[in-house]
């Protein structure tokens, strides 16, 4: 099983969720969700954080956050913050592919037996679970939507993803994309006048 | 970054009319109890900037202790019209203020020095790198005068020179408001985090 077959069991039941999703995981949710309500951070494991920050900006929508064990592992001291806000409108998913993937494939501390559920669970996460196939992981996904609380799902998987077309919209792009995104579906603005002019 | 002494409570009252000990102590393992050390007008202090943050319309605060910016903690924690996230690092605090602005609030990261120290990747490949701004609240520890952390103070200014991130350092009560108010100005209308130095001065402490 790769991240690929468990995502695509999700992809048509969140809707118009938001979506933060770094590294290799974040092309194939564009692939798989397109749409400007998709974040894509450069800071890994700051992933979750910001999916923290938009669901605390946001309680009325669902937020996603995609991470990597990578990820997980670099921001650990980011699960009691986020257990300790409570946001009962996000859902934290992780793909532990017991390595840096991106990065040269070099094994991170999963492989050891770092586990990331006890690990949630350990944070203040009172909804964590591992799934073993995408079927277990869909079902997983379908309960923790309609639970709205925090829940955090992670699978086991793979390296790799199939050939999927390169993401074209740069840092600058995705920012603006996603701010217009929210400012067109909460209908209201978010960002200022441009034209530096007095509001009258 | 929190100071990572090991607090007990201090028997007498001998050093604490004298700054020079206080500012050793606070950092040696005899750390005296919170109320014993504080001068009495930190709580003004802490109003004074609290009300400068709200003025200059911030309303979503991340923040991690520094024993110099309780007060200030305490008042943000108390007000209904900010959302109070209290971290663990100060850099998933970039993360949490960055996925705030995007939903359009006005964010703040309130933090010792040693904790802008921790955040500087969030920083570079976040906020710069999306051109997101934050007001970066910073006690200036080993600032003027002050004991224990020369190192970290002498490369606050130099990393945030380093970075590009416009810097502002407060000295005088009087000038709160309107610095916050133009320092939050200027990283909006820059798209950056702007940082703004606290002094012991400016929070009332000693």
């Amino acid at each position: 099983m790769q991240r690929y077959d468990c995502l695509k069991t999700i992809a048509g039941e969140v809707g118009e969720a938001l979506v933060v999703s770094a590294g290799l995981a974040a092309r194939e949710w564009q692939a798989l969700r397109p749409g400007d309500g998709n974040f894509r951070p450069r800071t890994l494991g700051l992933a979750s954080s910001i999916a923290l920050g938009i669901a605390l900006g946001l309680p009325h929508r669902k937020v996603i956050a995609i991470d990597g064990d990578g990820a997980f592992l670099m921001n650990l001291c980011g699960l009691p913050t986020i257990a300790w806000q409570k946001p009962s409108n996000l859902v934290h998913l992780l793909f532990d592919n017991q390595c840096y993937e991106a990065s040269g494939a070099t094994v991170t501390a999963t492989v050891s037996g770092a586990d990331a559920v006890a690990l949630a669970k350990g944070a203040g996460y009172t909804h964590a679970c591992w799934v073993r196939d995408p079927e277990e992981f869909r079902a997983e996904f379908l309960q923790a939507w309609k639970r709205n609380e925090l829940s955090f799902i992670a699978a086991k998987v793979e390296p790799g993803q199939p050939e999927l077309p390169p993401i074209r919209v740069d840092e600058l792009e995705n920012k603006y994309r996603f701010i217009r995104y929210l400012e067109a579906t909460e209908k209201r603005p978010i960002l200022g006048a441009a034209d530096h002019r007095p509001s009258s | 970054m929190a100071c990572l002494c090991p607090v007990k409570t201090l028997e007498g009252g001998s050093d604490i009319d004298n700054p020079d000990a206080l500012a050793v102590e606070i950092c040696s393992p005899v750390v005296s109890g919170l109320e014993r050390i504080k001068p009495v007008d930190s709580k003004q202090a802490a109003h004074i900037i609290v009300q400068g943050l709200k003025k200059a319309g911030i309303n979503f605060i991340a923040t991690l202790p520094d024993l110099k910016v309780v007060e200030v903690i305490e008042a943000v924690d108390r007000d209904p019209q900010i959302k109070h996230v209290p971290l663990c690092r100060e850099e998933e605090g970039v993360g949490i203020c960055a996925g705030a602005y995007l939903t359009g609030k006005k964010t703040a990261l309130l933090m010792q020095n040693g904790g802008l120290l921790n955040s500087c990747n969030g920083l570079t490949t976040t906020c710069l790198q999306f051109q997101i701004p934050i007001l970066l609240l910073v006690y200036y520890a080993g600032d003027l005068g002050d004991r224990g952390f020369t190192t970290v103070g002498s490369v606050t200014e130099p990393v945030l020179q380093g970075l590009g991130i416009r810097t502002y350092v407060l000295r005088k009560s009087a000038e709160v408001e309107e610095t916050l108010r133009g320092a939050q100005i200027l990283a909006e209308d820059s798209k950056k985090p702007v940082a703004v130095l606290l002094t012991k001065s400016v929070l009332g402490v000693k």
